[in-house]
């Protein structure tokens, strides 16, 4: 009788609590909380907000535990929040050196936790561990240096005594690795690199010397398979983004999903979804870990929204392509082949003048959290319908500096729509429309909800079965980050972090 | 030919934007010797002054270097050809942060505070942004001289073409339409003259068409000042300020066309249509 109580409360605990990246080791973002739900949201009411006054973008995901909210921002911030009233306890701040060169902003995903640990990355590429109590450092390692253009954003995944980390700077001619830690010194256990080098099994899938900055980066948060003991992570793009004739061949391991054995670090198997990318698509979409029947058959999946356009389902166990099929317009390759490879169609890479190739350079979805509800068994993303122009520049590699050799046409328009997939057969359940392209993360909760963030600053709450909206709330700032779930003293809160404050919402006290 | 680019880059560059508008003239004129010239394996004997060649050629390089590195950092907002995009045109030979080689070399270097223009010093290096000067000046260009008269586009503005409806210049006019203070400094001739003569080839951000129909079935049109997942707000060509919810009307909905007539070519002529681009074109603002 004993262990089963002990067995209850610790799942309620883990109910009530939000403590990584993707809530679970298989990355689900789903909520298992249902005080929230299609009949009681629309009474839903913001409970407090914290004014972080850091600008930058906020893409973080926050850890709930033990009453406090941990929230990572921009430029290297940190606060512990009580997550009852939203005030704050302690903060943190580590000086961003000057260059460290950043495609994308001084943005941070968020922390990992292990015990009463905290451990998140510096922009200048380095992974510290805090004291969750205090917010003071207890150790400090330095992933690479970031003169040679490596930084970092991503939160890290927690495997076992591991703190595992990926890197970010592809567009630096850097060369992206995976870096695990021992969670209690900081030593590094080990590294895989993203990009094979001359002379190693795939290393002949990079023309001459190309892999010394091969890109690769692995700026997304992987997913952990216990039973396996496998991890599972996306990497990015290979550099110089655009110009691929400095770079011929498949350029291994960028583009892919890689399964890496969490006690030796080695490869067990890799999957690329787009060989030789020149479209700037990072293989980095939340690679969601979920058991499926396909055509009859039960297998151990893993599910990805690619942003080359394609929904993908692997085997989990190999690497094999179990399904695939398109979301969004896709005009590069005329569907993918039993063997996990696109069939190619002609004249879509880059050019002097430009070319246009649909989906556009973000993708038809990019890194933005999705998630999966075993409630309706469904799998969500937001998504863009766009298409872009890419052009192409010949561009001297120089240690540390931009490594594009390319750029983009003009911004167009796009709009976008949140997508439910069933992941079984690929197919559309529904898609909610926006009239923008979809800047924030999604939540799927037990309540039969999904909740994510618009460009306009909305938080919404759409059913998970039809897709309808049913509950809003506008923040005032735009919604980047993915919204999160969690339960104190019998009351669920929705949490998430909008323009630079964050906010949570609740029922009304009755 | 490489080996003239070892002329210090800084000197050509500053030298060959200093050249008056009559000393462009000349550029133009020895533009196609030099482009067979440059290319020249051997010297280029035919050619009377080796020292002009060097110089020229260098000039060219400088400009092509900048070219490259302008493609990638700067075309994401200025344009693949420097024409704008989200950044300000660059092709119009005039800056709003100063016209001189100084002012664009600091711009570059230091970026422009409370702008999207970044600081690439420490990014680049001097003869780099040297370099992107040179290409800018290459492609900036004294714009067509224009043939209208600007007192006389100042009076169509005014009256019979009814631009100050929509339009504000200063403080006068309406703010229904972009304002137009300082449009001479942002957009060129040939983009004023399309946004004049075919409103729909490129509307600014922010002034789309928005059709909201009614639950009674009412019909109105109106221009963009918000448009979201969930509301639209707008302005008719009266004037009248409308808020909607999605939910409460039939359909919402946003085009990325402009209300402005299409008629102004057919209702001006020849010489009133140049009146009036002379007119727009000395709109430069207060600075």
């Amino acid at each position: 009788m004993k262990p089963l109580i002990m067995l209850m409360l610790g799942t309620l605990a883990l109910a009530q609590d939000w403590t990584s990246y993707g809530k679970n080791d298989l990355g689900w973002r789903y909520s298992e909380l249902d005080q929230i739900n299609t009949r009681t949201v629309a009474r839903l009411m913001p409970q407090w907000m914290y004014q972080t006054n850091t600008p930058g973008k906020n893409e973080t995901t926050p850890l709930v535990f033990d009453g406090m909210m941990y929230v990572t921002g921009p430029s290297n911030n940190a606060w512990a929040l009580d997550a009852v009233t939203g005030r704050p306890i302690w903060s943190y701040k580590k000086a961003l050196p000057a260059n460290v060169n950043l495609c994308c902003g001084q943005v941070n995903r968020g922390f990992a936790r292990r015990g009463n640990t905290l451990y998140k990355v510096n922009l200048e590429g380095a992974l510290v561990a805090l004291d969750a109590k205090s917010g003071t450092q207890l150790w400090e390692s330095t992933l690479e240096d970031y003169k040679k253009g490596y930084s970092a954003t991503s939160a890290p995944l927690v495997v076992k005594n591991l703190v595992v980390t990926g890197m970010a700077g592809a567009e630096y001619g850097t060369r992206g690795f995976i870096d695990a830690y021992d969670a209690d010194t900081g030593k590094r256990a080990w590294r895989v690199y993203t990009v094979a080098a001359a002379g190693e099994p795939d290393g002949a899938s990079w023309f001459g010397d190309s892999w010394k900055r091969g890109g690769g980066s692995t700026w997304i948060t992987g997913t952990y398979d216990p039973a396996l003991n496998l991890i599972y992570w996306g990497t990015g793009n290979p550099g110089p983004d655009m110009d691929g004739e400095v770079r011929r061949g498949d350029n291994l391991y960028t583009c892919s999903l890689i399964a890496i054995d969490a006690d030796t670090g080695k490869i067990k198997w890799h999957f690329q979804f787009t060989p030789h990318d020149v479209h700037d698509w990072d293989a980095v979409g939340d690679p969601v870990l979920t058991d499926l029947v396909i055509e009859g058959r039960p297998v151990k999946a893993v599910i990805q929204a690619n942003r080359n356009g394609f929904f993908y389902a692997l085997d989990r166990t190999n690497g094999k392509v179990l399904l695939t099929k398109a979301y969004t317009r896709v005009t590069w390759a005329d569907g993918i082949g039993p063997d996990g490879r696109p069939v190619p169609i002609a004249g879509q890479d880059p050019t002097e003048e430009g070319n246009r190739t649909c989906p556009g350079m973000g993708g038809g979805h990019n890194w933005q959290a999705t998630a999966y509800s075993p409630q309706t068994g469904l799998f969500y993303f937001t998504s863009t319908e766009r298409c872009m122009l890419f052009y192409k520049t010949k561009q001297e590699f120089k240690e540390g500096q931009w490594y594009q050799a390319s750029t983009i046409g003009r911004d167009e328009p796009g709009n976008g729509r949140v997508d439910a997939i069933d992941p079984k057969t690929g197919k559309l359940a529904w898609y909610f429309e926006t009239v923008t392209s979809p800047t924030g993360g999604v939540l799927a909760t037990a309540g039969g909800l999904v909740f994510v963030g618009d460009a306009e600053g909305y938080l919404i709450a759409l059913d998970a079965k039809s897709g309808k909206p049913v509950w809003r709330f506008q923040t005032g700032g735009t919604i980047i980050a993915p919204p999160i779930s969690y339960a104190l003293n019998g009351r669920q809160y929705i949490a998430v972090a909008a323009g630079q404050t964050m906010i949570t919402f609740s029922l009304p006290r009755l | 030919m490489r080996v003239f680019a070892k002329t210090p880059i800084s000197d050509v560059g500053w030298a060959i934007s200093r050249q008056p508008p009559s000393g462009r003239l000349l550029f133009t004129v020895t533009q196609s010797l030099l482009e067979a010239g440059c290319r020249l394996n051997s010297p280029p004997h035919i050619l009377a002054s080796i020292f002009l060649v060097a110089t020229l050629c260098s000039a060219q390089d400088a400009a092509e270097s900048g070219r490259l590195t302008f493609r990638i950092l700067c075309a994401p907002c200025h344009g693949i050809h420097a024409n704008g995009g989200r950044g300000p045109d660059l092709t119009l030979g005039t800056y709003s942060a100063g016209d001189q080689d100084a002012d664009l070399y600091r711009v570059i270097s230091r970026g422009v505070p409370g702008t999207e223009m970044a600081a690439y010093a420490g990014r680049v290096s001097d003869d780099e942004i040297r370099q992107m000067v040179a290409y800018i000046r290459s492609v900036g260009h004294a714009q067509t001289a224009i043939k209208g008269d600007i007192g006389a586009g100042e009076q169509i503005f005014w009256n019979k073409g009814g631009c100050g409806q929509c339009h504000r210049v200063g403080t006068k006019g309406s703010s229904l339409g972009p304002d137009l203070t300082r449009v001479g400094r942002q957009r060129s001739i040939a983009y004023l003259t399309a946004s004049l003569l075919k409103p729909d080839a490129d509307v600014t951000p922010g002034y789309a068409t928005i059709t909201v129909v009614t639950r009674d079935g009412k019909k109105i049109v109106g221009v963009e000042r918000n448009f979201d997942n969930f509301s639209a707000q707008f302005v008719d060509l009266s004037g009248k300020y409308y808020s909607f919810l999605r939910e409460d009307v039939t359909s919402m909905t946003r085009e990325p066309r402009s209300l402005m007539p299409s008629t102004y070519g057919k209702m001006l002529s020849e010489s009133e249509v140049n009146d009036l681009l002379a007119y727009l074109n000395s709109l430069r603002g207060t600075r």
